[in-house]
């Protein structure tokens, strides 16, 4: 039938660069990923290598779709209509993201008895332990009077 | 949307017959992973937004740092995802396969990839049973958060809500994905889509794998990397 | 249904091999022709007749609860005759009103408005407009009406519960839907409503994908995108908003049920329930949850609007005899619509917390909406100027929804902007404004669609003289109710309120109140006298003798008085021309199956 030879590409070969290219991307985020672990919190290294990984996940993304998904191989406007909607993610993201960071600054500066967990120093090795009595604890926490002031 | 400018252009939007020459299953299939493109993406985008929200986080390599039959105070952190990274890529590489050989009507290749994706699927599920069981065993549930933050604080239970909820939730799709390929395996063993001339079904079941493929791209790099 | 898939894997070949397709059809046993039907006409009837059951049943809880707004301190001993306990001494209780106004909200916006009305018409007119034997998926098809019809039987279920049904409003926000301590209806109300929405989600995703499919795939020869009438546009429109909308609410339902019942803290945080204690959730975010619910909410209301905009438009062109004015302009503008109803779902939240700076990007890119709104209202009206009407009640709902559309439309302008909406936000201005711009003016598109299609559906026509008192009735009274609305939330007036007697600035609206009820229930019994009419016309209505009653271009006039499946009895037509030669030399129309002569002015 006609239909297998209507889509070019897609040979061995193909598949074959692009499991090598997933791989070499998958082995160059885990490098990062460890590099990052020796990096300072909330620098700028550790933020550009974030975003690196941002940016290679997508690589990844396009190659899954493009090539084994096959859309590279499918006609244009299809292509045009799986990707186009998938446009509304920036504005879904960006808003979402936006906000959420918002809410926590707002809460930090202008709710004088909030309170969060992460104001609670807890002893390294205890993590084990500290997690038995968790369900119970920030219930205490809360009921008990809020000093600690933020930043 | 569709400018028939061009001759070519006119002639496939003209009515008649499908203006991207795919059968409607394949275009259904296509934009019903769209939506669930946007049930994760919701999902990864609540995530980020409570993370955003929230003072402080714990550090994912004090978190997935063991692998089965490890020492108790093993710390490796990475290893054991990346393991679980590599046998989704390969599954999807095998599927892949399938549907190469279901293209040019090759039986046996189809079978032989689509055990071989099977087989990929179930050992990355039992990967997940293993980690999800060990973090378990280390207090780590739904509502209860054993990690501490980077910074040595108490933090949120909503790490562990949303790791177990969206990897869950994946799991869930990888699952199905697999049960899928089951069924297609039988097919092909049953000879239907010899005698319906076509293996378009397991195309079908390819673009649903590889999407759950997709999706733990996105989930390995929110959880575990950054 | 093995050989179908053969057949649509040949998209050349699909229709050729569909000739024959109907006659698998003629042994059709009362279970396969009406109940596990795969026609989508019936599918589409299916829809109907469930979206009218919930219509009335939604509409009732209205009536109720405005009675206890209009007489707050009278006691109706019936009441408690039929609700028992939710109106003991004959006085709805406040738990009652919470769930009646929750689940009118719910039933109207999802089980009437949705599904009713966009299931219906995308499946009647979608497979006949664009000439195709059926939908893509016939199957999925009947999935989708099934899903549909079991979310239905959750939801009801929910009202004869215990603890009652969901009494958190519409919208579902946490705490209140997250915790079960925090009202009656918060228990196993809530968990029955939730199950009924993943449900109907599931619905409307089948539902969406075969629309999808059917209009790029299936449509006949000829039929080029820009051939399509504007009704097939709109439904293309819709699902396509369904379809990436509904998944975002399953997720945030997703996280809800985790919340509560699983103890995590997605929405929850820093709670102190009276007699319960504070509770041990941390770090979430409700507005998560308003955001997520939004990103939903708004693209809805279009979902709902669009398909409304589509008929009517189709009707406005047959029954002036001339042509839609500007085609491609309303095909832009609903893509415009479409792509801003993503956009703009958190000017929903401006008093939320929400960030006001990231508010002020909402306000400009909701008012940008007007646009592309007010290019169909003009567009509707050009349409209209110096048109040979013909006042069928069809087209005297189409007419009515167009000045609903303008005069609920302006007040949107209004409530875009951040700023007016910290005054405006949950007050009955607010009411007014989306029930007269979506919910009255989608009914309207909804009964013109019925009344124009009724012959079709049918092959017999509904009684005209019931239908204009229906409609000036129907008319006068959504105005009548909405407009003073308008001025009490001007004043201040909150909405969800039990009871306002207890406020001194609102004591002036008693009357006013009263007045609104009343004119409430004798909307309400006309509605019935629809349903009398839809019912009885079913049998007893005058029959359509001819095949093209009105004069119509589609190709849905084409086909046989009451086709059978398959819709057409020998080849699909093909398609020649647009949708709207109407009054083109001379001709009164021209049906987009006739060729184009020769001697033809310029072709569209």
């Amino acid at each position: 039938m006609a239909h297998s030879e209507e889509h070019s590409g897609g040979g061995t070969k193909e598949i074959l660069r692009v499991t090598l290219i997933l791989t070499v991307l998958t082995i160059i985020e885990l490098a990062l990923g460890f590099w990052m672990m020796g990096m300072p919190l909330e620098s700028t290294s550790r933020l550009a290598t974030k975003i690196t990984i941002i940016v290679l996940m997508l690589a990844k993304a396009f190659y899954i779709v493009g090539y084994f998904m096959h859309l590279k191989h499918e006609i244009r406007n299809m292509i045009m209509t799986i990707v186009v909607p998938l446009a509304l993610f920036i504005w879904f993201i960006t808003a979402f993201l936006y906000d959420g960071n918002s809410f926590r600054h707002l809460r930090n500066t202008y709710d004088p008895h909030f309170k969060e967990q992460a104001t609670i120093k807890v002893e390294k090795k205890e993590g084990e332990h500290a997690a038995e009595g968790k369900e119970a604890r920030p219930a205490e926490e809360k009921g008990a009077a809020v000093e600690q002031p933020k930043h | 949307m569709s400018s028939t400018t061009t001759a070519t252009a006119s002639k496939m939007w003209g009515g008649g017959k499908s203006p991207f020459n795919v059968e409607y299953g394949k275009l259904m299939m296509w934009y019903f992973l769209m939506s669930d493109a946007f049930t994760f993406g919701a999902f990864l985008i609540s995530y980020g937004t409570i993370r955003f929200s929230t003072n402080g986080w714990p550090d994912p390599n004090e978190v997935f740092r063991s692998y089965p039959f490890a020492s108790e105070g093993v710390h490796a952190p990475l290893v054991f995802v990346s393991i679980m990274t590599f046998i989704l890529i390969i599954s999807s590489v095998t599927m892949v396969l399938a549907v190469k050989a279901g293209h040019e009507m090759d039986k046996k290749g189809v079978v032989r990839n689509l055990i071989l994706t099977i087989l990929g699927g179930l050992a990355f599920l039992s990967c997940q049973a293993w980690e999800w069981n060990h973090l378990f065993h280390e207090g780590a549930w739904w509502g209860r958060n054993p990690f501490i933050n980077h910074d040595g604080t108490a933090s949120s239970t909503n790490f562990t809500n949303f790791f177990f909820t969206i990897t869950g939730f994946h799991g869930f799709h990888v699952f199905s994905g697999v049960i899928i390929n089951i069924v297609m395996l039988t097919m092909t063993l049953m000879d239907k889509f010899e005698k319906r001339g076509h293996y378009l079904m397991i195309e079908k079941a390819g673009l649903y794998w590889h999407f759950v493929d997709l999706v733990w791209v996105f989930v390995f790099t929110c959880f575990y990397l950054i | 249904m093995s050989n179908e898939a053969v057949v649509h894997a040949h998209p050349g070949l699909a229709h050729e091999v569909h000739g024959d397709h109907h006659e698998h059809h003629h042994h059709e046993t009362f279970i396969t022709k009406y109940v596990f039907s795969q026609d989508h006409k019936m599918i589409a009837k299916q829809f109907l007749i469930t979206g009218m059951v919930w219509a009335v049943l939604g509409g009732l809880m209205s009536v109720l609860f405005r009675l206890q707004l209009g007489y707050p301190d009278a006691t109706f001993p019936w009441l408690e005759d039929i609700l028992g306990k939710w109106a003991k001494g004959g006085r709805i209780s406040d738990s009652a009103y919470y769930a009646l106004v929750t689940t009118h909200g719910t039933v109207l916006v999802f089980f009437v408005l949705t599904a009713g009305l966009s299931g219906t018409f995308a499946n009647f007119l979608i497979p006949l407009q664009v000439g195709a034997r059926d939908m893509a998926s016939p199957f999925m098809n009947m999935l989708s009406y099934w899903f549909f019809f079991i979310a239905s039987v959750v939801m009801l279920s929910s009202l004869f519960v215990e603890t009652g049904p969901f009494s958190g409003g519409w919208t579902a926000y946490p705490p209140l839907s997250a915790l079960g301590s925090a009202s009656p209806g918060s228990k196993t109300g809530m968990d029955l409503w939730l199950i009924a929405m993943a449900l109907f989600v599931v619905s409307s995703l089948l539902g969406g994908l075969n629309y999808i499919a059917t209009i790029l795939n299936m449509r006949t020869k000829g039929m080029s995108m820009t051939r399509l009438p504007l009704t097939i546009w709109a439904l293309f429109f819709t699902a396509v908003l369904g379809v990436l909308s509904f998944p975002v609410l399953l997720s945030g339902f997703i996280l809800l049920i985790f919340d509560r019942n699983f103890g995590t803290s997605f929405y929850l945080s820093d709670i102190f329930v009276s007699g319960v204690g504070a509770l041990p959730n941390e770090g979430g975010s409700a507005i998560l949850y308003q955001h997520l619910f939004w990103f939903l909410g708004h693209p809805e209301v279009y979902i709902i609007l669009l398909p409304a905009m589509g008929m009517v438009s189709e009707i406005l062109s047959i029954n002036s005899r001339k042509p839609i004015f500007g085609y491609m302009a309303m095909v832009g503008s609903l893509f415009a619509i479409a792509i801003l109803a993503f956009l703009v779902w958190a000017h929903h939240m401006f008093v939320t917390g929400l960030n006001p700076f990231l508010g002020s990007v909402f306000v400009l890119l909701t008012l940008l909406i007007a646009v592309p709104s007010a290019i169909k209202v003009f567009n509707w009206l050009t349409t209209l100027w110096r048109g040979n009407i013909r006042f069928t009640p069809g087209m005297m709902f189409a007419i009515g929804f167009v000045s609903l559309f303008i005069s609920g439309g302006l007040t949107g302008i209004w409530l875009g902007n951040s700023a007016l909406d910290i005054h405006l936000h949950d007050t009955y201005f607010v009411i007014a404004h989306f029930h007269i711009v979506m919910g009255v003016a989608s009914m309207f598109g909804m009964f013109a669609g019925v009344y124009h299609w009724y012959p079709k559906m049918y092959g017999r026509y509904l009684n005209n003289t019931l239908g204009y008192i229906h409609f000036w009735v129907t008319i006068a009274g959504a105005y009548m109710i909405f407009w003073p609305m308008h001025y009490q939330g001007l004043a201040g007036m909150p909405r969800r309120y039990y009871d306002y007697s207890n406020w001194e600035s609102f004591k002036q609206f008693v009357e006013l109140n009263r007045f609104i009820s009343t004119v409430a229930m004798i909307v309400f019994a006309v509605q019935i006298l629809f349903l009398f009419n839809f019912f009885y016309s079913i049998f007893k209505g005058r029959k359509v003798t001819s095949q093209n009653p009105w004069g119509a271009t589609t190709l849905e006039w084409t086909a046989p008085i009451r086709p059978g499946h398959g819709n057409w009895t020998g080849e699909i037509p093909e398609v020649h021309r647009w949708a709207y030669d109407y009054g083109k030399d001379g001709k009164d129309f021209i049906p987009q199956t006739t060729p184009v002569g020769s001697d033809e002015s310029e072709h569209h």
